[in-house]
């Protein structure tokens, strides 16, 4: 970049030395000392507006600073703060405009932290119409995301069009992350402009500026979804492993033996429970280890039984002991009515296998004195869902957690657009 | 996709092994209580074995209305 043909002069207000960067492009220059704005045309400087306000912003990044924004040097000539107006609140952000002597004018804007750059766009871009218009630019599609009327509070520095305070302009903001169109309309003309999303540290090192920059807070407008893409990704994994889950549990379906090793039914007549234990015959339980499964179906009517059982292996004295409860009840009341099952079943997991027996010790309740009929059948190798629909879970929960993620982000954008989620507060 | 997770694809991958095994071993979310040494003599007493379980199963424990 050339050296800057700075031109010294004095403001007519305060005193105070102005410098003059842009040259002949200057239309109108505020005063960094009193803030008043100068006819920069004028060898005299004559005063076009003085500043009134009490409020003073102080620009990050100070007028005359020389960076580099995508390769090409610019500097800082001018700064003004611009603000909207909704629901009686004020949303003021900061405005930068840069310079190269070849490339010509560039913006920087920050809100809250988060910066934007942005270039005036030479081409009008397509807008469709409806209740939610949208933008087509290269190949592009931009959200409507807020109408609002900025107002001009703050100006600082050298401008190549005739800026004022109060100077107010219709703007339109159309957002397609990390990009940003902004048509600004006043009575005389319309521009369009397009923004990227840049991070504080960008501008820090492309301005080469002291310290750290402030942290950007909440979401803006077009801030990119740092998790964009990934719910996506994931639930596309996500089907693979649903896939490969239902082929296992296709494949387990139908190999699963399921044999039968021992069926035979009982009665008992006693309700003194120490004298009904006994133990079935002996049956093999062959092939590898997995699991067995008992079942046990009774003559139950509006009572309930009690099964203490144990699996016992007759060579090597290992027994699995368990309990299951059985009652079924049932009667018209308004209605027919049913509780609970006549059967039940119990799978034992990692049996080996060998020569079992089943020690027995029903227990019958008083509701009915009817003696209990019941089969106990024992299944080898039986198939279960239980570990595949938790697994399911488990594998679904990362996608859920990625795709709460991206629409809690997605929510915060909205928020602050014209098209902000209702809440129960708003109502 | 997949370089894009690669701690996802190592919990699935993981989790699918361990079901493949679960199935393959016969697993259970429940356990019965394991006794070992049980006597010979139950099968001729049956009265006389004592269960060490606590209740297995998924359903109330519930005698009776």
């Amino acid at each position: 970049m050339v050296a800057p043909n700075v031109k010294g002069l004095n403001c007519p207000n305060c005193g105070a030395a102005i410098q003059l960067r842009s040259g002949e492009l200057a239309q109108t220059v505020a005063c960094s000392s009193c803030a008043a704005i100068l006819d920069a045309k004028d060898p005299n400087l004559r005063v076009l507006q003085e500043y009134s306000g009490r409020m003073r912003w102080t620009p990050l990044v100070p007028l005359g600073t020389r960076g580099k924004l995508k390769g090409d040097p610019y500097e800082v000539l001018g700064f003004q703060v611009r603000g909207i107006r909704v629901d009686e609140t004020d949303y003021l952000w900061r405005e930068y405009l840069l310079w190269n002597p070849y490339k010509g004018f560039r913006y920087l804007t920050e809100y809250d932290g988060h910066w934007n750059d942005v270039v005036v766009l030479k081409k009008t871009p397509a807008e469709s119409g409806g209740s939610r218009p949208t933008l087509e630019y290269l190949g592009e599609t931009f959200k409507h995301f807020q109408t609002a009327e900025a107002t001009t509070k703050f100006v600082l520095g050298e401008f190549p069009w005739e800026v004022r305070l109060g100077d107010k302009a219709t703007t339109r903001d159309f957002v397609s992350p990390p990009h940003i169109i902004s048509e600004e309309t006043t009575k005389d003309e319309t521009t369009w402009s397009l923004g990227t999303y840049v991070s504080p540290q960008y501008i820090w090192e492309a301005f080469q500026l002291p310290g750290k920059p402030a942290l950007p807070r909440g979401v803006y407008a077009n801030q990119p979804d740092p998790s964009a893409g990934s719910a996506a990704a994931l639930w596309r994994i996500f089907g693979i492993f649903a896939l490969v889950l239902l082929g296992m549990l296709i494949v387990r379906q139908t190999t699963a033996r399921r044999e039968l090793v021992f069926r035979q039914g009982y009665t008992v007549t006693s309700h003194n429970a120490d004298s009904t234990a006994f133990v079935t015959p002996v049956f093999a339980v062959k092939g590898r280890t997995s699991n067995v499964r008992l079942t046990i179906d009774t003559d139950l009517r509006n009572n309930w039984a009690y099964f203490n059982l144990a699996l016992i292996n007759d060579q090597t004295g290992t027994a699995y002991d368990f309990g299951r409860e059985v009652s079924y009840y049932f009667g018209y009341d308004d209605g027919y009515w049913s509780e609970g099952s006549s059967s039940d079943r119990a799978t034992i997991p990692t049996v080996p296998p060998g020569q079992y027996y089943l020690r027995v010790q029903p227990e019958l309740g008083n509701d009915n004195r009817e003696p209990l009929g019941f089969t106990l059948t024992v299944h080898r190798d039986v198939p279960s869902l239980t570990f595949f629909v938790i697994v399911f879970g488990l594998l679904a929960l990362p996608p859920i957690f990625a795709a709460f993620r991206y629409h809690a982000f997605e929510q915060m954008r909205w928020r602050e657009s014209d098209y902000a989620p209702t809440t129960s507060d708003d109502e | 996709m997949m370089r894009q997770h690669p701690v996802y694809l190592l919990f699935g991958i993981l989790l699918i092994a361990m079901l493949g095994f679960a199935e393959w071993r016969g697993w259970s979310v429940a356990r019965p209580t394991e006794v070992k040494n049980v006597p010979r003599s139950v099968r001729d007493n049956p009265g006389s074995y004592r269960p060490a379980y606590l209740y297995y199963g998924s359903g109330r424990y519930m005698r009776g209305k």
